[in-house]
């Protein structure tokens, strides 16, 4: 049994890892040795002799090649951050700002058809991109906001509201009313009992919550796609935007800014890794 | 709380550094007001027909000091971008390079601006080869309506590693084994039969590749040279007919052989796209590949005298190639100013001597009829006389406003019919019906 | 839920509404517009390009009752859905049985076994692609070094539908085992002694105490992931492409049929056939949240 289990989780280790690995070692690759017909797979100073050998020479030519625009492309890698990171920061600020005023209302006041109104609230989060993305097309283009920072921030916020107003109602109900209630009694307002009090009780929660809001808005495809497809385009848009080039995927640039993308949002899982559960369940499980 | 603090680091670090780089977001925009310099925006996919015009460009913003920018944007989405931006109330492009087959979506839909009065003009349309006249320029074809001048002429050919055709070992092992002389294959048999002998997966050598993508036209623009040779049609002559038409013995044999030579390339040739067909024979893995001429010039500075070119083979004496190329259309939703900057671009590219440096420039191609047919132009490139040739026989998949679903519909049924998930006769017999769906929808049956 | 017991939540109905307003409002205009406009579209011929439209009745709606795409794209999601999560579901809880138990390195090695599911989908895809390719792929060149058969992963007909369910495993096994430890390490310790001095077979502790007692987070699990399987886009687009007969979902079919073929109108039946089915799912699983939550309290 003892042998079982530590089979399983070598074999875990590698099913989730080795293709990490994999990624690691694109990156530090030429685009020949990355997509070589021999498996090339020992890191060296110098380029091999032999065409069938497993060595090959170790650069950083991709990560220098990201401030570079590539064919194909009208920016370079770090412009695509750079919206990535806009578009990320200011909807991940306007989703927790607006969820927590919301969780706060649904937390601590009577609100007419709460229960309804919080599982409408949770099932807009269900919604296909795909399916809605026509409407929201035509509407963007109504208003010019099609290929527009402000768009898909405007866009994620909504999309992330769910997430933030179930997540932050589960950590705001935590909170001892009699905690305000006190505050109130020394003379604050409501609104100064929620700055001074509840907000800083609350603060991992709001930590957690934008970390998701964060990772989603990041990750996300679908809208960044077909709405921004030319201006503004997000990272995860413009490296599948590359796809059909003639020149062929830049693997080892795709592979090094893969790296750099996703190391914000591991640090910031490691940073919030108690609250993980809490986060992917919508905030209904607790550790 | 010193996960608290360092979030709360994290977070204002993070406002502060994202604020700065909002301020001095630079405005992108064409910059169509009298006081800033001119400049005409030029999209075109990614690949070196491009950069060619990009340079010529700059000769003529040395000439006229309107500065002309290529926008270069993957095939695999271009298609999409481009359509999204018509759909907005103003394109990022003035001038857009079409695709031979968008042109009646860009005509019937008010997208690209008619060009019939002012072309001739500029041109005499009788130096424009008739083909491309018809196929990239023309809506209907042949119509005399025309919303595009042509830009890149191209069609589908062969290249082959001449290094391994003349090697004298290899000459003798095939003489051997096919009873005749190891030749550029001139007929599709032979060509099978030349794949097959290069065929060498252990020594991870290839016979042939073919563009056979899913995603976009790549499998189309491949099987249908086999697709003509072998007699078969995608619709009637002179009717969009297509039950009937399309589904035919003839038909179904080339798919047949076109299912056979896909298997005599690198593992997973069932689906390559231009780019990764130009890349199994960049890499030095195979013998023969079909693609457009446009990528030869690259293949040709790379390999040199160890590489030829041919026109694509033939079967019963008939030999058609499948075309490639784009026109150049101006955007209907750009101001009127952009326009008339882009028609100045237009004419200036159109001149003979301008055609006579685009053949110059990195697989620039031209549609000019005399220039095609000069001695001169054969002689100066392996790949030129082939191309010159090509031009004459080229035929294009279907240009109706409704290209794409038709397009889609074959992608998939012929993609079935090579994948072996339906019988080559069924796979087109329901194809037959399903284009018949689409044009009467279209009303254009 | 704690009871209702303090005052300040019987007073200012205004100050509530100020507060969940915005939010609601927002939802609304994002979600229920785009439902509207929808279903409007949905009757008449409109295209991506282009202002000459016309209402077209029903015919829209017949030919997704009657194009065997539809049916199939339907079939093929729900078959991913139910293959991808039960596979996920498994090899996630099997993973998670492993690890319950402390050991020196724990959490280094959830951290590594984690992190698939953080990543971007899309560019994952992009990747898989390259690792599956069936000439010069990691996964091929090392099969091949073992002597192994090398499938065409994205190019065999029979295969390709698999590859994107791999794929999709690989990313989504670790949010199986997350939920499956959190849901393991709930079960008291004294039921497991209590089960071990009844000297109960470790087959009957496993299906009469640790399943039983894990299935509620699994359900969560499950359907949580399900719901998200079901929206199945970014690692068909970059591994296949939108148009592989064998691979089209639900989604990339839409996307073919409205950015492709620039048929809005049709698209836009589509969607709302796919939103009938995605708002029953979404039911199915707000109710069992309500469920748990109940089961809980209790």
């Amino acid at each position: 049994m003892r042998a079982l289990r530590w089979i399983v989780i070598v074999l875990g280790l590698l099913f989730s890892g080795l293709p990490l690995v994999w990624m690691g070692l694109s990156s530090i690759k030429q685009r020949a040795d990355a997509i070589s017909q021999h498996p090339r797979w020992i890191p060296a100073a110098e380029a091999p002799v032999a065409p069938d050998s497993p060595r090959f020479e170790a650069t950083t030519s991709a990560f220098r090649d990201l401030a570079s625009v590539h064919a194909g492309a009208q920016a370079s890698f770090w412009e695509h951050l750079l919206n990535s990171a806009i578009i990320g920061f200011f909807s991940t600020l306007a989703t927790v700002a607006l969820g927590t005023l919301c969780a706060y209302g649904f937390s601590r006041f009577r609100v007419p058809g709460e229960k309804d109104w919080l599982f409408f609230v949770l099932s807009t989060r269900f919604m296909p991109p795909l399916a809605v993305v026509v409407p929201v097309l035509l509407m963007y283009r109504a208003f010019d906001l099609q290929g527009t920072r402000l768009g898909l921030v405007v866009l994620y916020t909504v999309f992330n509201l769910s997430l933030a107003v179930w997540l932050m109602k589960g950590f705001l109900d935590e909170i001892p009313r009699a905690f305000e209630e006190a505050a109130v009694v020394d003379g604050y307002t409501r609104f100064g009992a929620l700055v001074r009090v509840v907000l800083p009780e609350a603060r991992t929660g709001i930590a957690v919550t934008a970390v998701f809001c964060l990772i989603s808005a990041w990750n996300e495809y679908g809208f960044a796609m077909t709405l921004n497809s030319s201006g503004a385009v997000t990272v995860p848009a413009y490296f599948a935007g590359l796809q059909g080039n003639i020149e062929g995927m830049p693997w080892p640039q795709v592979a090094a800014g893969a790296l750099v993308f996703v190391a914000p949002i591991v640090a910031f899982t490691v940073l919030v890794r108690s609250h993980l559960l809490r986060g992917v369940t919508f905030g209904t499980v607790k550790q | 709380m010193k996960l608290t603090a360092l979030a709360t680091t994290l977070f204002l670090a993070a406002s502060a550094a994202l604020l700065t780089a909002c301020g001095d977001d630079p405005a992108k925009s064409a910059g169509a007001d009298g006081s800033a310099p001119q400049r005409l925006v030029v999209w075109w996919f990614q690949w070196a027909p491009a950069d060619g015009l990009q340079e010529l460009g700059r000769e003529f913003q040395k000439e006229s000091g309107i500065e002309v920018v290529v926008e270069q944007i993957p095939l695999g989405s271009y298609q999409e971008k481009v359509f999204l931006e018509f759909g907005a109330g103003r394109t990022r492009f003035d001038i857009v390079i079409g695709d031979s087959q968008w042109i009646g979506r860009g005509a019937t839909k008010g997208l690209y601006l008619e060009l019939t009065d002012w072309l001739p003009t500029v041109v005499d349309l009788a130096t424009i080869h008739p083909r491309a006249a018809k196929y990239l320029c023309e809506y209907p074809e042949g119509s005399g309506k025309w919303f595009a001048a042509p830009c890149e002429t191209d069609a589908v050919g062969l290249a082959y590693r001449k290094d391994w055709f003349e090697d004298p070992a290899e000459q003798a092992a095939f003489q051997a084994r096919f009873g005749r002389a190891l030749q550029v294959p001139g007929t599709w048999q032979e060509f099978a039969e030349v794949a097959e002998f290069f065929q060498r997966p252990d020594a991870k050598r290839f016979g042939c590749s073919l563009p056979s993508d899913r995603s976009y036209d790549g499998l189309t623009m491949g099987v249908q040279n086999l697709l003509w040779a072998f007699g078969g049609r995608w619709h009637a002559e002179t009717s969009n007919r297509v039950v009937g038409e399309l589904d035919t013995p003839e038909s179904a044999a080339a798919i047949e052989f076109y299912k056979r030579l896909v298997k005599l390339g690198p593992k997973g040739a069932e689906r390559l796209d231009y780019g990764q067909v130009l890349e199994s024979f960049t890499n030095g893995s195979t013998a023969m590949i079909l693609n457009y001429f446009a990528f030869f010039p690259g293949i040709h500075a790379q390999f040199g005298d160890r590489v030829g070119f041919a026109v694509v083979p033939a079967h019963a004496g008939r030999r058609v190639a499948s075309l490639g190329g784009q026109g150049l259309s101006i955007s209907t939703k750009t101001p009127p100013a952009q326009q008339e900057l882009a028609k100045k671009f237009i004419a200036w590219f159109l001149q003979r001597r301008v055609q006579e440096q685009w053949i110059t420039k990195p697989a620039g191609f031209t549609a000019n009829a005399d220039i095609l047919a000069s001695a001169e132009f054969r002689a100066k490139t392996p790949y030129n006389a082939p191309f010159a040739e090509s031009v004459d026989t080229m035929r294009d998949f279907w240009n109706v406003p409704v290209f794409n679903e038709l397009l889609s519909v074959t992608q998939r049924y012929v993609g079935m019919a090579v994948d072996g998930e339906l019988p080559t006769e069924e796979a087109l017999k329901q194809l037959a019906i399903e284009k018949e769906r689409i044009l009467k929808d279209a009303g254009l049956l | 839920m704690s009871p209702d017991s303090a005052p300040a939540r019987r007073r200012g109905a205004g100050i509530a509404w100020g507060l969940v307003g915005p939010v609601l409002l927002l939802l609304v205009a994002f979600n229920v517009f785009p439902l509207v406009y929808n279903v409007v579209l949905s009757f008449t011929s409109r295209e991506l390009v282009g202002d000459d439209w016309r209402w077209v009745g029903g015919a829209n709606y017949e030919r997704v009752f009657t194009d065997p795409l539809f049916a199939g794209a339907l079939r093929r999601t729900a078959l991913f859905v139910l293959c991808a999560v039960g596979a996920e579901l498994v090899l996630g809880f099997v993973l998670a049985l492993a690890l319950v138990r402390g050991f020196r390195g724990k959490g280094a090695v959830l951290a590594v076994v984690l992190v698939p599911m953080m990543l971007s989908p899309a560019v994952m895809g992009l990747f898989g692609a390259l690792v599956l390719n069936g000439n010069y792929g990691v996964l091929n060149q090392i099969l091949g070094g073992l002597g192994l058969p090398q499938p065409q992963w994205l190019s065999d007909r029979g295969l390709k539908f698999w590859s994107v369910v791999l794929i999709d495993v690989w990313m989504w096994t670790p949010f199986m085992t997350l939920i499956a430890l959190a849901g393991l390490s709930s079960i008291p310790a004294q039921v497991h002694e209590a089960a071990a001095i009844d000297r109960a077979s470790r087959w009957r502790v496993f299906t009469r105490i640790t399943l039983p007692m894990t299935a509620p987070l699994l359900g969560l699990a499950v359907l949580l992931r399900a719901t998200d399987a079901l929206k199945q886009f970014d690692l068909v687009m970059a591994t296949t492409g939108p148009n592989d007969a064998a691979t089209q979902t639900l989604s990339t079919l839409l996307y073919q049929v409205v950015f492709r073929d620039g048929k809005v109108g049709l698209g836009a039946a589509f969607a709302c056939v796919v939103l009938v089915v995605v708002i029953a799912l979404a039911t199915v699983f707000t109710r069992y949240l309500e469920h748990l939550r109940r089961a809980r309290e209790a």
